[in-house]
């Protein structure tokens, strides 16, 4: 491999259903052996840009580079991909055997060899044993098991998935998650998984890619989408963000005061271009927002803190959510750890929420 | 049938059923009753013989109509079922559904007699221009082209076959997930071999109906052959002709049965064989359903 390309990269790729435009200009670069998971709201585009990597249309413009070469006007088959599909994509008139060695036969590999490729592949993903299984006989978790040994058999170095976990029930789905990436770390070659799920998108990617609307809104380690996002959709996509919005008044060197609902509160600029006077979006994760009673100490100037009305808490078992109304109904989140023999305030008395330097993160559009 | 269904009204409605059927069959079995008694219709007493038959089999003109219609019958099938298939795949590939269907099923929607006089009228011009052309150009090896005859006769046939064979095969089709032929172009097949190796073996029975199909129709046509054939005779035209000049003969109750039984034997057959094998696919699928032995944490 040449290891100055990008395993996979996508150039200004726009791709157009009739009047309806599912991908806008995306420009993408993933590196050899990458968990890639493309991460996004249902209809944003991502099975698009998945199958135009893939080769299962054409762009409408841009192009599509892997291994260094420009494939943008090759078929699936001439692609170094491999492919997994959400559900039912395997071959019903096929033993499980049939499913895995399809590629291999059609690569007129001599038979021998292509069973004891297929055999070993299915002893990787667990399923030595089912060989002569008929598809239906599996259960759905299998059935996606299969999918991959018949893909990971092929010995491409790009493996894409789209959505394959979201037809399991929530606990396989968990434990296939971590399945597929201790198999992405033994395989070592590039995987580019699609979800909606940011639990799954978490527990497997090295990298995510937010996709909305036909646009990446953001990339980067899974850590950092998580703690610094960079654009407020990522704060409202990924954890459990409070987003508030308000007006900048006044910017002093990096720090910024905001108003929000009549009270001010200082944010980082991050090297952001505001101005005073801008409307802008402000964003803290539930889990660095603490609660406590208003006491009338009037510490409400330190630029870290909101007062509003304790409304009610939501206990979830392993977290407990305080939610905090500010004058304006905008609801703020408090979510804390562990159990509390505490009695909850009583709704409607006047509460405060409050967080560490640092902890409130800055957004324009 | 639930356990709480009333258990009268479900043989009622077997009884409906068999009673339509019944009743609608009844004069073919008569036929076919007839068709084996020594005395023919009417007669007092039945003693049975194949003699009918055996007259049919031993008559050179209508062996020779057989012959025509077994091969109109194999042309326009090995004709009209790729058509057909074409067109399916076209059909579920296409947004524009309604202009398809609709173009397909027309022949459908018009009277035999009027479709098959319509080509007639056709073909007839054809020719006509076709010989027009050889004369101005001095050649003569486009006179034949729209000759009534076996080509026009296919081509009668064939329109009047491919919405069955369509409507068919579209339903087989229905329940093929296309993300397989992805998943094989993905696995290195090319569009070819994906359809030939994945879709084309669950489409199967469906191709195999609609040749079946297709050739019971031919088989039994009359109208659209007799005005376009030219020359030849088939079973259909023959029987016809000897109904309409000589009435009932014993022997034309023979060859109304053969041809009943013709058509009753492929329909039969299909049935039987698709019984046969979904049986045999769900005791194949019960030994191994069972939860394997190794760990089933992921069942
Ligand atoms: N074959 C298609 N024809 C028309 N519109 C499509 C087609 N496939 C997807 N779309 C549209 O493109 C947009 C993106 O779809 P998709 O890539 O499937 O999103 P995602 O996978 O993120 O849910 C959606 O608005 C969807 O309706
Ligand atoms: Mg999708």
């Amino acid at each position: 491999m040449n290891a100055i390309h990008p395993t996979v990269q996508v150039r200004q790729l726009s791709k157009n259903y009739g009047s309806v435009q599912a991908l806008k200009n995306v420009d993408l670069s993933i590196a050899a052996g990458e968990y890639f998971v493309l991460l996004g709201p249902s209809g944003g585009g991502k099975t698009t840009l998945l199958r135009t990597i893939g080769g299962f249309h054409k762009p409408s413009s841009g192009q599509v580079w892997l291994n260094g070469q420009e494939v943008s006007h090759l078929p699936p088959d001439k692609r170094p991909t491999a492919m997994v599909f959400q559900a039912y994509a395997l071959f019903p008139h096929m033993s499980v055997l049939g499913n895995v060695g399809y590629g291999l036969s059609l690569a007129k590999l001599p038979k021998a060899e292509v069973r004891d490729k297929s055999i070993a592949m299915l002893e990787m993903v667990g399923l030595k044993g089912y060989e002569d299984r008929r598809p239906h006989e599996l259960s759905g978790g299998q059935q996606q098991r299969v999918q991959l040994a018949r893909a990971l058999v092929l010995d491409r170095n790009i493996l894409l998935l789209d959505e394959p976990l979201a037809a399991l029930d929530a606990q396989l789905r968990k434990d296939m998650c971590l399945e597929l990436k201790h198999l992405q770390e033994k395989v070592g070659i590039t995987f580019i998984h699609v979800t909606h799920n940011q639990e799954e998108a978490m527990t497997v990617a090295d990298r995510i890619a937010l996709i909305a609307n036909g646009e990446l809104v953001e990339q980067g380690a899974a850590r950092d989408i998580y703690r610094t996002p960079e654009r407020r959709f990522t704060a409202s996509f990924v954890g459990e963000n409070n987003l508030l919005s308000g007006t900048v008044a006044s910017v002093e060197g990096d720090t910024v005061t905001v108003q929000v609902c009549g009270q001010p509160l200082s944010v980082d600029r991050r090297d952001l271009p505001v101005s005073t006077g801008a409307t802008v979006a402000l964003s803290i994760r539930s889990e660095l927002v603490e609660m406590v009673p208003e006491d009338g100490s009037a510490s409400s100037a330190d630029g870290l803190s909101l007062a509003g009305t304790y409304t009610e808490s939501v206990y979830l078992g392993l977290t407990l959510s305080h939610r905090v109304a500010l004058s304006d109904g905008t609801q703020i989140v408090s979510r804390v750890v562990g159990e509390s023999d505490a009695p909850p305030p009583v709704a409607g008395s006047a509460a405060r929420v409050r967080w560490k330097p640092g902890a409130l993160r800055l957004h324009i559009n | 049938m639930d356990d709480y269904a009333n258990i009268w009204l479900h043989r009622a409605k077997w009884a409906y059923l068999l009673l339509v059927v019944t009743t609608l069959m009844t004069p073919v079995f008569y036929v076919m009753y007839i068709s084996f008694n020594e005395n023919g219709f009417g007669a007092a007493e039945y003693v049975f013989t194949t003699r009918w038959y055996g007259l049919i089999f031993a008559d050179a003109q209508l062996m020779n109509a057989l012959r025509w219609t077994m091969s109109l019958a194999a042309v326009t099938t090995v004709l009209t079922i790729p058509m057909a298939l074409l067109a399916a795949k076209f059909y579920k590939a296409t947004r524009a559904k309604v202009p398809v269907v609709f173009l397909l099923l027309a022949p459908l929607f018009v009277a035999p007699d009027i479709l098959s006089a319509a080509l007639l009228v056709f073909f007839k011009n054809l020719n006509f221009t076709f010989r027009w052309l050889g004369d101005q150009l001095g050649v003569s090896f486009m006179d034949g082209w729209a000759q009534l005859g076996f080509t026009t006769s296919v081509i009668g046939l064939i329109i009047y076959t491919i919405p069955y064979a369509f409507v068919v095969i579209l339903i087989t089709m229905g329940r093929y997930n296309k993300e397989q032929t992805e998943a094989a172009r993905a696995c290195g097949a090319t569009g070819w071999r994906a359809f030939w190796d994945i879709e084309f073996p669950q489409i199967r029975p469906g191709v195999f109906s609609a040749c079946a199909f297709t050739v019971i129709l031919c088989f039994n046509e009359y109208t659209r052959t007799s005005l376009l054939k030219g020359g030849f005779d088939t079973f259909t035209t023959v029987l016809v002709s000897q109904m309409l000049n000589s009435g009932m003969s014993e022997q034309s109750y023979a060859m109304s049965s053969f041809v009943s039984f013709v058509a009753i034997a492929l329909i039969g057959g299909i049935i039987v064989f698709t019984l046969l094998r979904s049986e045999a696919a769900a005791r194949r699928a019960q030994p191994v359903a069972e939860p394997g032995t190794r760990s089933t944490a992921a069942a």
